[in-house]
């Protein structure tokens, strides 16, 4: 019943599934066309993620919006199958709520992790058919502890911590021995670098990414396309305007392309 | 023996007489709109009387505390359901009232062999624009209303009608919250003193050769004896007071009003009491 604060439980009562099982062992490849970051800077963590959605070698959409808002104080970052994305944050986000307001309380920072984790498992033959996988990062600010977490996962539902980042998607490869490049023998760690740089980063990482992954698409200037980048402090999240990113790509990121 | 329809006529007309009898302790509740949204009011006693029901609905009540969670918690699942199933902007107060929980208030209130309701509901809802701003009421036998400016929860018609009439008189075209607050705790005190004085009446109605009832048909309080009246019950209550913000960041605009901020917004005479 609703007692618990189980919104996923109501929806499973009244006959809901998420997304379709599909038919195993279809073979497909599975791909996760996209590059998503999130990395742990000074005043909590910066999630970012290029705009562009492939079908095959095909792009389809340019201005998607892969670094998605579930509540006041966690973000999940999206690769994968966008349809089944979608609809997983729209039951998370539904979720947190109906807890909060049924159960008077925030749901812990754990209780939103498991959360998420139950999603993907309910979602593991979808994955394995090749046509539901999802491959997300989630971050947030935990106010009981007042420091920023960053998790990400495997297709099955399996979570594990990024300590200091975390990527997902096909362009990520290329960035995660810059990750780990620049937190160990950057000028300073990543969770040292003040908003602004933590932002000059994100821009430098995603067109890293694009260079050598035809799924991102990185910041195409003509059309004034920039990543998503969202902040999220002890204040909640912050979506960056494309015109603070403007300045910053012009001056720091794109004479040294 | 309710099958004859008199005595089940009979039967209602007992079930009215309980059930006013319930709301006698009740804290009544006000809710008016202000310049920057909704504001809900009431001065609660153990359990709060005000709550989130979705990204723009309010919900005050009055009564049983289990019977109001019940209600809250089948407002709380229709209204997310809807809202995951369509979208957040089809899920709308009237739709929740009318069709959700007003038909199982009423069907309780005439199945004579089981247990009523005891609640009577306010639900604010924030609109779009402030003009769709609207407030629903709705009483323990299922009849409910909807208006816009202000409505109030009270133990009886006739006290909630003395509250109104006073919002009436005293509401002025737009309020900040400051003014608001003010005006929602002096119509909230028209209630509870109205209430206080039924209770004085009723005891002296059973003491013979009392003089008459002149004392409940008395002029209006000042304003001053109005928040003073609040004061005197503020110590042993809390001050419970929440918006509907039109301007709050994110979906949700529903957010009650921590100490802190009531300590700046209240009245001066107030001010004290809340600060400890």
């Amino acid at each position: 019943m609703g007692m618990q604060g189980d919104f996923y439980q109501l929806l499973k009562e009244q006959g809901y599934t998420l997304g379709s099982s599909g038919q195993v062992g279809t073979g497909h490849v599975l791909t996760n066309a996209t590059t998503i970051l999130a990395f742990k800077y000074r005043d909590g963590v910066l999630v970012a993620g290029d705009r562009r959605a492939t079908a095959g070698n095909m792009v389809m959409y340019d201005r998607t919006d892969k670094v998605l808002e579930i509540d006041r104080h966690s973000v999940m970052a999206i690769a994968g199958v966008p349809a089944t994305a979608y609809e997983m944050v729209r039951v998370l986000e539904h979720s947190f709520k109906y807890y909060r307001r049924t159960q008077l309380q925030e749901l812990s920072f754990d209780g939103k992790l498991r959360a998420v984790s139950k999603l993907l498992k309910e979602n593991v033959p979808a994955a394995l058919a090749g046509t539901g996988a999802v491959v997300p990062v989630f971050a947030g600010y935990d106010l009981e502890q007042g420091s920023a977490k960053i998790f990400f996962y495997d297709i099955l539902g399996a979570e594990f911590e990024g300590v200091e980042y975390a990527v997902s998607g096909s362009g990520s490869p290329t960035i995660r021995g810059i990750l780990h490049y620049l937190n160990t023998w950057g000028e300073q760690p990543l969770n040292a670098l003040p908003e602004e740089q933590a932002m000059v980063q994100a821009l430098r990482l995603l067109t890293s990414a694009a260079e050598f992954d035809s799924a991102t698409g990185g910041v195409n200037r003509e059309a004034s396309l920039y990543p998503v980048i969202k902040l999220i402090s002890g204040a909640g999240v912050q979506t960056v305007p494309d015109a603070t990113l403007k300045p910053l790509y012009e001056s720091q990121v794109v004479r040294y392309v | 023996m309710y099958e004859e329809p008199y005595r089940w006529v009979e039967a209602v007309g007992n079930r009215r007489q309980y059930l006013d009898e319930q709301f006698k302790q009740g804290s009544p509740v006000v809710a008016l709109t202000y310049d920057g949204g909704i504001l809900l009011t009431t001065v609660s006693k153990g359990t709060p009387k005000l709550y989130e029901i979705y990204d723009r609905l309010a919900l005050g009540g009055m009564g049983h505390p289990t019977d109001l969670e019940k209600l809250r918690f089948s407002l709380l699942e229709m209204a997310h359901v809807e809202g995951f199933n369509r979208s957040p902007s089809d899920v709308t107060g009237s739709r929740l009232i009318k069709y959700g929980i007003a038909p199982v208030i009423k069907q309780a209130f005439e199945e004579v062999y089981k247990a009523p309701f005891i609640v009577r509901i306010l639900v604010a809802e924030l609109g779009q624009k402030p003009e769709k701003d609207a407030l629903l009421t709705i009483n323990y036998d299922g009849t409910f209303e909807e208006v816009t400016g202000h409505a109030v929860l009270a133990a009886t018609t006739a006290i909630q009608g003395k509250m109104l009439t006073y919002l009436k008189e005293q509401q002025q075209a737009t309020l900040s919250l400051e003014q608001a607050l003010n005006l929602a705790l002096r119509a909230w005190a028209i209630g509870s003193m109205a209430q206080q004085q039924d209770e004085a009446d009723q005891q002296a109605e059973a003491k013979p050769a009392a003089s008459g009832s002149g004392s409940s048909s008395a002029a209006t309080p000042s304003s001053n004896a109005l928040i003073e009246h609040v004061r005197g019950l503020a110590s042993e209550r809390t001050i419970e007071c929440a918006l509907l913000e039109r301007q709050a960041p994110g979906t949700s605009k529903y957010r009650p009003l921590k100490q802190s901020d009531l300590s700046r917004l209240l009245p001066a005479a107030l001010q004290s009491v809340v600060a400890n």
